[in-house]
């Protein structure tokens, strides 16, 4: 059998935020608002579950969770069910696994869901459990938990060898925020302005509360299946999976791979993986979704994802070329920054504005986009995936 | 005092939630590193067939897949390149300021530590730091007959060198 073409017909999301919800009602919602978006989809069409979620078995007590979700959403899955931890970038590594699992006819419709619950009844066990995501015997028994120490280290190394400023961090925070007032599923909705970043109370300088992702609770879900069964399952314009890749060469800071915390020589590895793998160059890329976990990497990113220049990602965000008008817009849904991260979702998160972003039914639409990306990196930066997304296969 | 919500866990050790290795020789094939740190030596383990000497120690060498593997010595001081100081938001077994330094040991080797022993505001770029140790909880191992047996632990940091 020849290799099938992958598309996805849509998503959803639950509410993201502080919730008064656990892990199951959350991907509940999501699977709901994910079938609301692709009507014609029956829960019989659906052979295939993966969940995406790293703190299920800390923070929900509930180790193989994928078999709970596919009872609770009522989906019987025949082909493969199965969970995926790859913290940060659990929800891209299920969407990268359905994709080769339609592509090869090993599983025909695959709904990847995904998220966290962070939240517990008692907040010093969220930042205990963040030690347990990186490399736990070795840096997380220094007190590294998930990283603004690690991220402010970056940041000043950016600064120092670029010129990067403050300035140009704040430029990523108010543009994404302002990107996330729009989004009604995503954790803030309030925009904030230049002034407000500038003097927001610092976490780890030079990094302040609003150039940090938010701890955030919610779950989201995506339906792949191949193109055959899209035509038949969706009225929307299709959108294909075109290229993937995820490289990891290391695991903790002694073994970084780069010449200095600012130089993401694994993103660039990936990075030329996916263009490769889906025949594109950055400039074809017309809208993007990249991982802001901390400002300083969206600007990172712009570079290392060939955007711009190498060092020019301070400039090239503060001029508005990622922003709407720009050369390429990005995180037009607010990002990490305004939805939040319950990292499992977050790459579900972002497929689900890709996907409409191609579709053309975007809140906050990229005119005629036709090729998109998503981005995450994932634990204490060890890891890098890429999705490229395209109206043609 | 029972625990609230864990009743059962009076008295009990929940590995799960221990925030130090398990550094036993029960639990682990590298235990060599940590009899070492208690001499005050920072180890690795170097490939006798290839000479690699990857940290973390590994069992195995990661390059040539040999298994026969020795025990060498690392610098224990080094340069800080960059440094943080957490005031906030600072883990449960920490205390503020949770200070980090990406420090280069030299060869080739940087890496970021906590460094103790060190008030906020006195560390600069470029200063020296060595090697501190000190003790950490014991792990609690079950014995045969349900015997509880106490197995004493260190860890490390850096400090500034005075
Ligand atoms: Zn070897």
């Amino acid at each position: 059998m020849a290799d099938r073409k992958v598309c996805i017909l849509g998503g959803g999301m639950s509410k993201w935020g502080v919730r008064e919800a656990s892990i199951i009602d959350m991907a509940q919602e999501a699977a709901k608002d994910c079938f609301d978006d692709v009507p014609a989809l029956k829960k019989e069409d659906v052979d295939g579950l993966l969940f995406a979620s790293s703190y299920c078995g800390r923070s929900a007590f509930q180790v193989n969770i994928a078999p709970v979700i596919a009872e609770r959403t009522g989906i019987k899955p025949t082909s493969i069910c199965t969970r995926v931890d790859t913290l940060c970038a659990g929800g891209s590594s299920g969407i990268i696994l359905a994709t080769g699992l339609i592509k090869a006819g090993m599983a025909d419709v695959v709904m990847v869901s995904g998220g966290e619950k962070l939240y517990t009844p008692q907040r010093w066990e969220t930042y205990y459990s963040e030690m347990a995501s990186i490399d736990h015997d070795w840096e997380g028994a220094q007190g590294i938990g998930l990283p603004p120490p690690f991220f402010s280290m970056t940041a000043q190394e950016h600064m120092k060898r670029y010129g990067t400023t403050k300035e140009q961090l704040s430029a990523v925070s108010v543009k994404n925020r302002r990107n996330g007032s729009t989004n009604p599923k995503g954790h803030f909705q309030k925009a904030v302005t230049m002034e407000e970043v500038m003097a927001a109370r610092a976490v780890v300088p030079p990094l302040g509360l609003f150039d940090c992702t938010p701890i955030t609770d919610g779950c989201a879900a995506v339906i792949l299946t191949h193109e055959d069964k899209a035509k038949e399952l969706s009225d929307k314009p299709l959108v294909y999976v075109r290229g993937t890749a995820q490289a990891t060469l290391h695991s903790m800071s002694m073994n970084w791979p780069g010449e200095d915390l600012a130089d993401w020589v694994h993103l660039r590895i990936a990075a030329k993986k996916a263009y490769e793998r889906a025949r594109v160059g950055p400039e074809d890329i017309d809208v993007a979704q990249t991982h802001d976990c901390f400002t300083i990497s969206e600007i990172i990113e712009m570079e290392d994802l060939g955007f711009c220049k190498k060092g020019e990602g301070g400039p090239f965000v503060e001029s508005g070329q990622s922003d709407f008008g720009g050369k390429i817009p990005v995180n037009t849904d607010g990002g990490l920054l305004a939805c939040g991260h319950p990292f499992g979702g977050t790459g579900i998160r972002q497929a689900c504005e890709i996907t409409m972003q191609l579709q053309g039914r975007a809140i906050r639409q990229v005119e005629s986009a036709k090729i998109g990306l998503t981005h995450n990196l994932s634990g204490l930066n060890v890891e890098h995936t890429i999705l490229i997304y395209g109206r043609e296969p | 005092m029972p625990v609230p919500g864990l009743p059962i866990l009076e008295g009990l050790y929940p590995s799960t939630m221990d925030l130090y290795p398990f550094e036993a020789k029960e639990f682990n094939r590298i235990h060599p590193f940590y009899e070492n740190l208690r001499q005050n030596r920072f180890t690795t383990t170097k490939c006798k067939k290839c000479g690699n000497t990857p940290f973390p120690p590994r069992v195995v060498c990661p390059k040539c897949n040999s298994d026969d593997l020795e025990w060498v010595d690392l610098p224990t001081q080094g340069k800080v390149l960059r440094f943080t100081e957490e005031v906030a938001g600072v883990p449960l077994g920490f205390e503020a300021p949770l200070i980090h330094a990406l420090v280069d040991l030299g060869e080739g080797r940087k890496f970021i530590s906590r460094v103790i022993n060190c008030k906020e505001g006195q560390l600069k770029e470029g200063d020296t730091v060595k090697l501190a140790v000190f003790e950490v909880p014991p792990m609690i191992i079950e014995k045969r007959g349900g015997v509880m047996e106490e197995s004493p632990r260190v860890f490390f940091a850096f400090e500034p060198v005075k």
